[in-house]
Formats: structure tokens, sequence, C-alpha cells
């Protein structure tokens, strides 16, 4: 390419990237997001090595002897120099191969994929429902300020944020399967090929769980949101105007509300990919966090990375997702800078 | 990863109807420190076949295994235990049997073993096993490259040597005299029976049930095999095990009927299972849970302290606190269901002066030790924590340092001074051979006593059991007087199951459900 041609390409690259700010965002982002994914890979697996012991340490338990550990590590190639094995992992991962479990030999993605859909399942289930629930009730909250609907809604919102998540889920396995009702199942045990929504009996106390877990935060932020809306000028003007209550409510101040809402709900999404794993427990949930846990105590460096690696793009993701869903709920900042 | 908190959570809700139930309950299961019989547990109807067994296990992890060389969580000896057969088993005393072996005899000096397989017991693929097998099978045990656990107890073995006597029949000779080499087969670290050219991928065996299917960390679910040996067992269709990484919500399956048996329960949850319609199992298990005092190194290479540390401890009160009063109290000897057993050897009580005198004279006094613990099995970090404070009243200071059970068997397992450990329940010479002789593979105690050394090879040549059974009584002798080991008392093996399910027996051999016998149980 001639060194004119490749300035052009650069000058219409740049007049595209002005006149799509977003788009121009949404690229860059993605761009640092790949750079965090490398850099974590990195630090997570100097701190595995850190830790005492190995898989084979892991996989032998109580019967480990000198022999049988010797015999485990050189079948894992755990005495290669670390650096080398590094190597050899982010290898495959560029390739698409992200290797075998060092506990039980299978193919990393065939095992813990599942597992990560299973999480999201739970996690974009919980995050859509406790959302609109909670944004729901946050509305309306604000729409009757100092109601006891008010009150009533803020004190509960106030006292469930207080619960530890395990109360919360063990509370309602209580209420539901197996002391007061037997309607749902205690646990949710998804057999291995059954996808969640085959099951979705089995879904519905973790799914209660974790919407009740995150709807504190969107209620107080959205009944917030609202409220400030509500008493800024334009709206006083529109009411001025006799623009009738639900209209304004609903298509002047709700859209103005939206941009810390969803900052919120995004940073609640996050809690959740973290949180899961109490509920993945208490309900023998089949998800990710559980996966987690089990490989750092086995030491199952592939499967470590692997998760991580998910986590960690999940994150980049709903970071941009947010900023961008915010910028589009706010033509003004959108044109600012 | 245990939380106080949760379980009484759920307990607590439940302590209305708990206290009457569980009294009733453990009144009905004899004080089972005292009963010495095992028989199975009242059951109202005569065996039948059909249904599907669904077991929940704790103690799994995504590093489950099929492969009989290599069970070492408790849902691999589950699945070992029913996809395959041994040579030799228990029985609910703890007696050792022959399983798919017919017979096993030693030559006159005890160097050559005869085995001969039962005629007619079938693969999962239909073929017969033979000799062939028996051998490829012993040989996958001890191969160097990848040896397998049960190699220990075939050491002194000349691989080279093995004869195909006929069909059914080899001699195995060993490199020295090994009287106890049937004894050293029975328990679930053992020859199981695999056919020549056996892949762990694609796992067959003679057991009851054969694989359908396998997620290590999750589940596995077995089918009745049609023609195993052993009519008319199995009863059941299917066997599904599914793993559970925490007790609340093994106990919450079980309660909503998710599961029918739950293995290894604490003391804590016996109220709210039997409260809701559901049984428990409480089983004298032969499993020990030591205290383990390296001798080779200080303040424990002074006989004195250990002397005094195993006086130190109440032996009921920690049992009380620990799972309740449920368990056999222990005498510092391991192998309590072993005939060898010596029981006249007198009981061990709590002795705070005497151990303050001890200490003294050892010039210990006011000591200063940590013990390293780790939630390796059931109770263990709670009889931690009670022996630190029974040690307070005798000046000695502990230091409790809990570690993951990761770091716990990691590269300083069998290298603590001063810690614990969770035995399966063995017979006492091959006991020995795993844990107190310097060969011995897991000699955590570096226990290195010539004139236990002498009696112990001493005993792999005799025979006769009467002669066998003294030399072991004054092996107990040095254990009881020099080891170190603190064994306060015998876990009990607390599982759960539903009323559906018949055949449960209480058990003596430490595991859960008779050593996962599942092939005896039926569904109502």
């Amino acid at each position: 390419m001639s060194v004119l041609t490749a300035r052009m390409g650069a000058v219409r690259l740049r007049g595209f990237g002005r006149r799509h700010p977003l788009v121009r965002l949404v690229v860059m982002r993605a761009c640092l997001g790949v750079v965090t994914l490398w850099l974590v890979s990195v630090v997570i697996f100097a701190a595995t090595q850190a830790l005492p012991g190995n898989a084979a340490y892991a996989v032998l338990g109580h019967t480990a002897t000198p022999q049988r550990l010797q015999a485990v590590e050189a079948e894992l190639h755990l005495n290669r120099p670390v650096v080398s094995q590094y190597e050899s992992w982010i290898g495959g991962v560029l390739r698409g191969d992200f290797g075998s479990s060092l506990a039980n030999g299978e193919s990393v993605a065939a095992l813990i994929g599942p597992r990560v859909v299973n999480s999201a399942v739970l996690v974009v289930v919980s995050g859509v429902i406790g959302t609109l629930i909670a944004g729901a009730l946050g509305v309306l909250a604000a729409a009757r300020r100092d109601s006891w609907f008010d009150h009533v809604a803020s004190v509960v919102a106030l006292g469930v944020t207080a619960l530890p998540e395990f109360v919360v889920a063990i509370a309602l396995v209580i209420l539901f399967s197996v002391l007061v009702l037997h309607a749902l199942p205690a646990v949710s045990a998804i057999p291995p090929g059954s996808e969640p929504w085959q099951n979705l009996k089995e879904l519905v106390l973790p799914v209660a769980t974790l919407a009740i877990v995150i709807a504190p935060y969107i209620f107080r932020m959205a009944r917030g949101a609202m409220v400030e809306a509500m008493e800024s000028d334009y709206v006083e003007m529109a009411r001025l105007k006799g623009l009738t209550r639900r209209r304004v409510l609903l298509l002047h101040a709700f859209p103005n509300a939206i941009p810390p809402v969803v900052q919120v709900v995004g940073l609640n999404l996050l809690y959740l990919a973290g949180g899961i794993v109490v509920v993945e427990y208490v309900f023998n949930y089949p998800g990710v966090g559980a996966a987690l846990v089990d490989a750092v105590s086995n030491r199952d460096i592939p499967v470590i990375q692997f998760v991580v690696l998910v986590l960690t793009a999940f994150y980049v993701f709903v970071n941009i997702i947010t900023d961008v869903v915010a910028l589009l709920a706010s033509p003004r900042r959108r044109t600012a800078g | 990863m245990r939380t106080v908190t949760r379980r009484e959570l759920l307990s607590g809700a439940a302590k209305g109807g708990l206290a009457l139930s569980a009294g009733g309950l453990i009144a009905a299961c004899g004080g089972s420190s005292k009963t010495t019989s095992s028989h199975p547990l009242p059951s109202a109807t005569k065996p039948r076949h059909g249904g599907t067994l669904t077991i929940g296990l704790t103690g799994g992890s995504s590093s489950d295994t099929l492969d009989p060389n290599s069970p070492v969580n408790n849902t691999d000896y589950a699945r070992v235990a029913n996809l395959y057969d041994a040579l030799v088993w228990q029985d609910a005393n703890a007696r050792p049997y022959l399983r798919v072996a017919e017979e096993m005899t030693p030559n006159k000096d005890a160097t050559t073993w005869t085995i001969r397989l039962r005629k007619g017991v079938l693969f999962h693929d239909g073929r017969e096993a033979t000799a062939d097998d028996l051998i490829f099978s012993i040989k996958r045990v001890v191969n160097p490259k990848a040896p397998g656990e049960a190699a220990n107890a075939l050491h002194g073995i000349d691989t080279g040597g093995i004869r195909k006597l006929d069909r059914y029949t080899i001699s195995v000779p060993f490199s020295h005299p090994y009287s106890t080499f049937f004894l050293s087969l029975a328990n679930n670290i053992t020859i199981y029976l695999v056919p020549v050219g056996f892949d762990p991928k694609r796992p067959i065996g003679t057991g009851p049930f054969k694989l359908v299917s396998f997620t290590p960390g999750q589940r596995s679910v077995f089918a009745r095999w049609e023609h195993y040996w052993d009519q008319p067992l199995p009863y059941v269709d299917q066997l599904v095990m599914v793993d559970y990484s925490d007790e609340s919500s093994q106990v919450n399956a079980l309660l909503a009927g998710q599961v029918d048996c739950v293995n290894l329960l604490s003391q804590d949850v016996i109220g709210s299972v039997t409260s809701s319609g559901k049984k428990i199992v409480v089983s004298d298990g032969g499993g020990w849970n030591p205290f383990t005092m390296r001798v080779d190194q200080p303040p424990f290479d002074d006989v004195r302290v250990r002397q005094a540390f195993r006086l130190i401890v109440d032996r009921p009160k920690m049992m009380e606190i620990v799972f309740g009063g449920h368990g056999t109290i222990g005498n510092d000897i391991f192998a309590i269901w072993d005939s060898a057993y010596d029981h006249g050897i007198p009981q061990r009580q709590q002795d705070i002066e005497q151990a303050k005198h001890l200490l003294k004279a050892a010039g210990r006094e006011g000591l200063t030790v940590q013990l390293v613990t780790a939630d390796i099995a059931q109770g263990v970090v709670n009889m931690a924590q009670v022996f630190a404070q029974q040690a307070a009243l005798a000046g000695v200071k502990v230091n409790l340092r809990k570690v993951t059970v990761t770091d716990f068997y990691g590269p300083n397992y069998l290298k603590w001074v001063f810690a614990q450990d969770y035995w399966y329940y063995q017979p006492y010479l091959p006991q020995v051979q795993q844990a107190t002789l310097p060969t011995a593979p897991f000699n955590e105690t570096h226990f290195d006593n010539p004139r236990y050394n002498a009696l112990y090879q001493q005993a792999l040549s005799t025979l006769d059991e009467a002669k066998r059974t003294e030399i072991a009584h004054e092996m107990q002798m040095i254990d009881y007087t020099e080891g170190g080991y603190i064994i306060p008392f015998f876990p009990p093996v607390i599982d759960g199951y539903g009323a559906n399910v018949q055949g449960v027996v209480r058990s003596k051999v430490g595991s859960s459900f008779n050593d996962w016998d599942f092939r005896s149980m039926w569904l109502t």
C-alpha cells in the first residue's frame, strides 16, 4: 500500500471516528479490554504458581506418595519451567484451544462451557427480573413520594440490603421447599447435558434470591434519580404547561433518570458475576463460581485461567454496554467533547 | 466453606419437633457406643427390584475419577465400589471375606499365594473374568510408571514370577513372607478386578452397576448389570450419584426428596432430618481421626511429652462435644474392630496431674505448640479446638493453625510436627504397614522402633492366627506406651436416607452405607 493511500485511509478513519463517537468509544474500550484480559491472565497464572502445592498434590490428596506424585507431575507436564507452561497455554488460547483440566483430563471448554452458560442464564434472568421489578417500584415510590407506600418500600429495601445472600437463599428454601410449603425444589442440580431453560422449576429459587439481593440498590437509585428528575426545571415547566402527570412522569422525567440507574444495574450485574458462588453452593447449582473455587483448590490452572478470562471479558463487556446505554440515554453527553 | 450460622439457621428452624424425635431415635439406636453388632435396621418389606436410587455425596471435586487405581475422595470410593468388584471385601462387622476371589491360600512359608477366581463372573461387556484378567489387574496396580494406591499392599511382589495355573487360578510369589496379604486387601484400597486392556476412559468392571455417564465434579449415572454374578443383586435399576459441595444443600435435597441417600452428616443435622420424616443411621465406624505427633522432633521426641499429651484428652467429653456422644472411645491404638485388637489394655483416662508431672520431668512445663488442622473430615477441626481447651488445663498452650485441605495434603504432608489426619478402617497389621513402620508410605509420626519393626517382620512369617495375635498384642502395647498417635475415639459415620430406602445397615467399616453397599439396597 503506498504512503498516500495509507494516509488517506487514516484520515478517513479519523473522520469516521469524529462523526461516530460512540463507535470510537466502543472500539477503544474493546482494545483496552483485550489488554486487560492479557494482563489478568498473567497475574492469575503467577498467583496460582505462588500457592503451595500443585495439581498433582491436589489430584492425589491424602494418598500421595513421592513416586505417585512424580508420576502424576510428569503426566501433567508440571515439571516444565513456569514461563514455558504459560507460553504453551496462551499459544493454545490464541488457537482457540483452552487446554485440558489437570484434575480430570477433560477439555476445559467442554467441561466449563456449559457451566458458564448456566451461570450466565442465572445472572441475566435475575438481572432482568430484579431490574424491572425494582425499577418499577422505585419509579412508583418516587411518584408517590412520602406516602405510606414510599416509606414502607424504603425501609424494606434498607432491611434487605443488610441481609447476606445465603440468609435470603435459605429463608426462601425454608419457606418454599422444606418447611412451610413444598412447592419448589430445594436444590437446583441441573443434570449435565440439560440446559437451564429445560429446568425452569429449578431456577425459580436461585433467581428469586439473586433478584432480591440486587433489588434494593436498583430501587433506591431509581427512586432517587426519579425524584431528582421530577424536581428539575424542565419537569416543572412541563407541569405548568398543563401536561398530564403520567405523561410528565414517563416521557419527561423517566428518560432522564435512566443513566444513573443503568450504572447501578451494571454494577449489580458485575456483583452478581462474583456473588453468584454463594447461591451456587446453597442450591448446588452447576455454575461457574463453584467451578472456580474447586479449580483453585485443585490448582487446576487451565480451568482457573478459562474462568477468569470469561469473568474478565464479562466485566469489560458490561462496562462498555453501561457506558454506551448511558450515553444513548442522554443526548446532551453524546455531543459534548 | 462451612459456616456454623447456616447450619444453625436450618436446624434452628426445625428445633420444634427435634428434641423428642432425636432423643427417641438415638435411644432406639441403642446408644451407639455400646452396640457391637450390626443388624440390618428394621425394614418392612422383602427386597424388590426396580427404581432409581439417587445419592447426594459430599467430598467430590473436579478431580473425581473412575479409575480403581486411584480413588481419592469419598465419591471416588463410592463409584469404584459399585463399578468394580474387589478380590476381598469387608462385611458390616468389619470381617474380611472373599468377594470375587473364591480362594486365597498361602504356601507353607507364606511367600507364595494362590488365588482362584469365581467362575461365571462376567464383565460389563459380557466376557468372563479369567486368570489373565487377574494378572492384568495386579500388574496394573504395581505398574512402576503409574503405581496405584494399592501398590503398597503388594510390596515385595515378584510380578515376573506370577504363574497362571489354570483358567481361573494364579500363583503370586513375594520376595518375603507375607502372611497378612489377605488381610491387607480387606479395605477399599485394594485390587479391583479389571479386564485385560482396561481403558479408564471407557471403564468396565464386574461390579453390580455399569457406567452410563460420568461428569467429574457433578454427577455419575450407573445402570444395573443384569448378569451380575451375585444374583439377585443388585435390586435397583439405576444408581445416580450427585456431587454436593456443602452439607446444607445436601440435607435440603434429602428433605425435599430430591435425593434418597446422603453421606457423612454432622451430628448437628440429625434433628432436622428426623423431624422431617427422613431417617438417620449412625454407624460405629472403625475409621480413625488421630492427632499425630512426630516422634523425631522436639518436643515430641521425648516419650514423656507424648504420654502427657495422651493423658490430657478427656475422651468422652471430646466425643460428646464433637459428635454428640456418638462413636467409640479409643485407646490410642488403631484397628479397634480387628479380632487381634487387645481389648485388655487398660483404657486411658484423662489425668491432668500425671500429665503435668510428666511434662515437668521432661522439662517442658508451660509448653507452647502449634497444631495444624484442616477440614479434612467431619469433626476434625472441632476436635482440635476441644484439644486446645483441654490442654490449657495442663499448662500447655496450643496454637491452632487451620489450613486448606489442599495445603494440608501439599508438600508439608507427613512433615507436620503436630497435626491431625483421617484414616479409613483397616485390620491391625496392614494398618501398621501403612503408618507405623519406617518403610510405611504414610508414616506421619516418623515412628521407628526396632523391637516393633522386628515384631512386624516376625508377624509376616507367622501363619498361625493365634500366634500372630500374640505378636500383634505386643506391638499394640508399644503403640500404647510409646506411639505418636492420640486416638481419642473412633468417629461415628452418620448417614441419612429417605423412608422409601430399605436394606440400610449399621456398619463398622468406617465409610458410608457399609462401604457404599448400594447393591444390597432396594426401594419401596
